[in-house]
């Protein structure tokens, strides 16, 4: 497969981004209700909210942090208004945005003004951003420069037949072409960790990888939970999956077969090309949002059942090889290879029809989740506030 | 009869569709007899696999024949268990 190039928005910063919002990035549930109120007063915002950002400590801070300063830098981000509670953290997290992506960047916080008055000034200062960002023209990108995410959800035998096997073979023409593809997902690998463990091109980073594994096998047993004893679950014996590393081979067939560069923390930017695992969870809206704080641009989406997840600034392309989601959940399906499973395409074809439909997000074309408004920006919580 | 090989060093395949005792499936150019009912998603032998031996998918070892297994017949919680989480 060749690169290709395509329209998209070439940021400062050099990274390459697909659409053009103007975010309004909550730092705590008052900015929360700020900027709600604001995405209804204007066209072209996108709100970016959640109620955590208060009482939080140590590492769990900073992953908040790190995930929303994430989110303002990502490159489908052209321009931010941070919004919060009080001066302190909103100027903290906005400053940090303008200084690494060089894009405009405000912030508006609710103490000393009130909740009405601060969706006022918010407005209006993301109403000259919003005029500004919209003479913003796309230009003559390559699909290698766009950095590409996978996550599966919902899954079932369909997927280790065609959806996962058709984002691996993706993924593996994204990675010969020079592009940068992130997976995660660090429980689902249980079961084929070492099969995951062995195509890690240097030892330390391999050594890393077996390392968070380990971890979070250990975290869940702290809490009586058994991930490798409790796997396949019921659920998946029902549809035929027998053993755990049957399970886990059906979920590393979106992995593609090509060396691994290293490990991400939760919501870190790759620092190179090439193929990266990131420790995350494998809940879809928290696994999403993370890749989106690490600059992916467009997220491939494997689903069996049918996981509607979306995001607010990161396409999520959904692709299904079941013949009955396909049909039943037209909706928000955006790419159907459900012939795979019925013997009448091939893998290829499939992989093909992704890699196309991929590239009109690209040129931006709207995803089924895009235009359904599946807005599930999620923070991940490492521990309780305290 | 449809069924799907995942790869070619695989000694089962998946069942496309709900088969039947005496149906005929195709895998690696030979006609299988199905033995059992055996449900969509499920798996099948393609070939005779003596006790003790590996079960292959993907390409890959995904457990152990705890019975000998015939062609034809429905591989499962029954005749293959887990190498690695027991």
């Amino acid at each position: 497969m060749e690169d290709v190039e395509l329209f998209a928005y070439r940021r400062e910063d050099g990274s390459v981004g697909v659409r053009n919002h103007v975010a309004i990035i909550s730092v705590d549930h008052a900015g929360a209700v700020v900027a709600e109120g604001v995405s209804k007063l204007l066209r072209g915002v996108e709100a970016v909210t959640h109620q955590y950002g208060r009482l939080q400590f140590g590492e769990d801070l900073q992953l908040t942090f790190n995930t929303l300063i994430g989110v303002g830098c990502n490159p489908n981000v052209a321009a931010a208004v941070v919004v919060g509670i009080e001066p302190n953290w909103t100027s903290k997290i906005a400053k940090e945005i303008a200084k690494r992506s060089k894009k405009p960047v405000e912030s508006v916080w609710v103490i000393g003004q009130g909740t009405i008055s601060a969706i006022a000034e918010a407005a209006k200062k993301a109403r000259e951003l919003v005029s500004y960002v919209s003479e913003i023209r796309r230009e003559p990108c390559r699909l290698s420069e766009i950095v590409i995410g996978v996550k599966c959800g919902a899954s079932d035998t369909t997927s280790g037949i065609a959806s996962n096997p058709v984002i691996g073979k993706v993924g593996e023409w994204i990675v010969d072409i020079g592009g940068t593809f992130i997976f995660g997902e660090t429980t689902e690998l249980a079961g084929a960790e070492n099969i995951i463990a062995s195509r890690f091109e240097n030892e330390g980073e391999k050594r890393k990888f077996l390392e968070v594994f380990d971890n979070y096998v250990k975290f869940a047993k702290s809490k009586g939970v058994d991930i490798l004893g409790s796997q396949p679950t019921q659920e998946n014996i029902a549809g035929g999956l027998t053993t755990i590393e049957e399970k886990a081979l059906g979920n590393i067939q979106k992995v593609p077969d090509r060396p691994i560069k290293g490990v991400l923390k939760p919501a870190e930017r790759p620092p190179g090309k090439g193929l990266w695992f990131m420790d995350s969870s494998s809940s879809a809206q928290e696994q999403v949002t993370l890749l989106a704080a690490a600059g992916a641009a467009i997220h491939l989406f494997s689903t069996g059942k049918g996981n509607t997840v979306g995001h607010q600034i990161l396409p999520v392309i959904k692709v299904t090889g079941n013949p009955i989601t396909a049909k039943q959940m037209k909706d928000n399906i955006d790419v159907d290879v459900s012939g795979i499973t019925l013997g009448q395409m091939s893998l290829e074809d499939g992989a093909r029809r992704l890699y196309e439909f991929m590239i009109k997000v690209a040129n931006g074309k709207l995803t089924a989740a895009e235009i359904l408004k599946h807005d599930n920006f999620a923070i991940t919580r490492l521990y309780p506030s305290m | 009869m449809k069924v799907y090989l995942h790869d070619e060093k695989d000694n089962v395949v998946v069942a496309l569709d709900n088969l039947k005792p005496g149906d005929k499936i195709e895998a690696k150019g030979k006609v299988i007899t199905v033995r059992q009912e055996i449900p969509f998603g499920h798996k099948v032998a393609i070939e005779n696999i003596p006790k003790g031996s590996y079960i292959i998918k993907y390409g890959e070892v995904i457990g152990v024949a705890t019975t000998n297994i015939e062609e034809g017949e429905h591989v499962h919680i029954h005749n293959l268990k887990s190498l690695k989480y027991t």
